[in-house]
């Protein structure tokens, strides 16, 4: 097989490298200009001249993001909210798709195909009912309620997604341990568990990205400034005394994006299957 | 040993423990989706507003909050501002996408690389982040796509260009930040399927002495079909809700000729704070994105029945 698709696709045709090499050109340039506008100093990227090379490069600008209004506080509620949503989709969804793949009993189906369908609900409807119920309930401008909705927005994919983990595990694992007479939890928590740690992990990622990248559930729901997190405080980078800086603003893109970055280059190959089923809401 | 029927799995037998195991879950998604969902249905029926959050007063208005959307003409806008936008995003990404896998497959290993990455990199791309630079990238005055269409002598000295005040303008740069962001993940999900076409069928056909556009058309595009259909649907679910990007770019502007329904539904519920006419948009914008992709929703349920 290999040895026929490398025939086929090794005779790179020169028209497809050219073309190739313009769509490089204008897909990275948005990214390069981010960059490279982070290392420019500020009144060099207010010309009227653009210039593409950094010629003097510098750090300053992300130092002004860093030290911007809000930075550390926004950076401490991003990672609460990040870590409470990770820890509680990840948990919850560990036990549940446990239950999914591991036991049988009436009315599997019907729950799968249930949280399929929460999994498909737009973020967007559910977006004014939630900011009712969560008024009522006090949950509005806290990191519990911000959790929480990060919860309900990841966990239907953390299910589906670890279950897939479960069911590729033999089902002889845990038929050979209770012979052994060990209990359901021992089963679960000393071998089935250790065993799906990869899809823990992934599932991790998944719930980091969509919790870390939220801007319009933590714009509604948090009122207090210094409780933003950091995507709402990246929206509003603007300087004090002569309005935005656009220098400041795409070092502080830079921070932002840079751990998402890291995590889509790792994760590359299981992010095409994953989003596939659903993983990322766009 | 041997004497005890199988089920399948050694837990069949019990009952509590997937009870328990799913109990958690069950009751944060009950909780915090469900009961919104039916507060939801519930509110579209009230006038709930910014007076009601603090008092918990409201009443029941019957249907008259839809009747006054249905004859409301800037809901139509947006209704059909939504359809056309979201039509033309996916047309153009999955156009670019499915394109752009093809030109992978006929790339060297090392510039095949280069591809990847650089699609990867547009794909991370928080969108807040991303529409942060689409905003630097097209200010009038200094930004770099008014310098370089201006070098270009065809449209004459585009330089203050505003393109956040023109409704043509304004779409144009959304819909280029959105293509930019959706055409990694097609391209990459498509390419996954066209390195899997058996290089037989194509042997064959170039042996018959088909062109190679023939090929592509009679044996890589059906071979394709069901991956493409795939993220047609997705794109069609993604491109219907967004709203991030519209926000931080135009903020549903000038006069709101870009605002989308999600746009729409916003400014009501929470710059109107008229949270009961809001939540009856939600519905109706919830309704039609399930109406346009039931298709997709039976086949959802079908395979979950299958899955086992």
């Amino acid at each position: 097989m290999s040895v026929v698709r490398r025939r086929r696709l090794g005779r790179p045709s020169s028209v497809a490298t050219v073309i190739a090499i313009v769509f490089c050109a204008v897909w990275a340039f948005p990214t390069y200009w981010m960059v490279k506008t982070a290392f420019t100093p500020r009144p060099d990227a207010l010309s009227s001249t653009p210039t593409f090379l950094p010629l003097n490069p510098t750090l300053e600008n992300f130092e002004t993001a860093i030290f911007q209004a809000g930075f550390f506080d926004n950076l401490r509620s991003s990672l609460i909210v990040t870590v409470g949503a990770v820890v509680f989709a990840v948990l919850l969804g560990l036990f549940a798709a446990a239950a999914l793949s591991r036991f049988r009993f009436g009315g599997r189906r019907t729950i799968l195909v249930i949280v399929l369908l929460i999994q498909m609900i737009p973020g967007a409807a559910t977006l004014i009912p939630q900011y009712l119920v969560f008024n009522e309930a006090g949950l509005l401008g806290t990191y519990a309620g911000l959790i929480l909705a990060y919860v309900s927005m990841t966990l239907p994919f953390s299910i589906w997604m670890m279950r897939s983990f479960f069911l590729a595990l033999p089902a002889e694992l845990e038929e050979a341990a209770q012979l052994d007479g060990a209990s359901t939890w021992q089963v679960l928590t000393r071998i089935l568990f250790p065993l799906v740690l990869p899809g823990v992990i992934a599932t991790s990622v998944f719930t980091f990205i969509n919790a870390w990248n939220d801007y319009l559930i933590a714009y509604t729901f948090m009122k207090d400034q210094s409780m933003y997190t950091l995507p709402v405080w990246l929206a509003s980078f603007t300087s004090p005394l002569t309005g935005t800086d656009v220098s400041g603003q795409m070092a502080a893109s830079v921070l932002f994006s840079l751990p998402v970055v890291v995590f889509f280059v790792l994760l590359q190959r299981k992010l095409v299957t994953g989003m596939s089923a659903g993983a990322v809401k766009g | 040993m041997t004497t005890r029927p199988r089920t399948g799995r050694a837990f069949a037998e019990r009952r509590l423990p997937p009870v328990l195991l799913m109990a958690p879950a069950g009751l944060v998604l009950a909780a915090v989706t469900f009961v919104p969902l039916v507060v939801m249905v519930f509110m579209a029926f009230t006038d709930y507003d910014q007076r009601s959050l603090f008092t918990g007063e409201f009443s029941f208005v019957g249907v008259q909050q839809f009747a006054d959307i249905l004859t409301d003409g800037d809901f139509w806008a947006a209704f059909f501002r939504t359809i056309w936008f979201t039509a033309a995003l996916v047309i153009g990404s999955i156009v670019i996408g499915v394109a752009i896998s093809h030109l992978m497959t006929k790339l060297g290993g090392g510039m095949r690389t280069v591809v990847t990455v650089v699609l990867v990199f547009a794909w991370a791309m928080p969108n807040v982040a991303a529409s942060l630079v689409w905003n630097w990238m097209f200010q009038p005055g200094y930004g770099v796509v008014n310098w370089l269409l201006t070098q270009l002598r065809v449209f004459g000295d585009m330089t203050a260009t505003d393109w956040g005040a023109n409704t043509g303008l304004a779409f144009t740069s959304i819909w280029l930040l959105v293509v930019w962001q959706a055409v990694p993940f097609i391209a990459l999900t498509t390419y996954a399927a066209e390195t899997q076409v058996g290089p037989e069928y194509i042997e064959a056909a170039r042996l018959d002495g088909a062109s190679e556009p023939r090929i592509y058309r009679t044996v890589t595009l059906p071979f394709l079909k069901p991956t493409i259909l795939l993220v047609t649907i997705l794109s069609v679910i993604w491109d219907f809700n967004v709203f991030n990007q519209i926000w931080l770019v135009s903020k549903g502007g000038p006069d709101g000729s870009t605002s989308t329904l999600g746009v729409f539904t916003y400014i009501t519920a929470f710059v109107g704070l008229d949270l009961g006419t809001g939540a009856a948009l939600a519905l109706i914008t919830a309704l039609l994105l399930a109406a346009i992709t039931s298709v997709y929703i039976r086949h959802l349920i079908r395979s979950g029945e299958d899955d086992l």
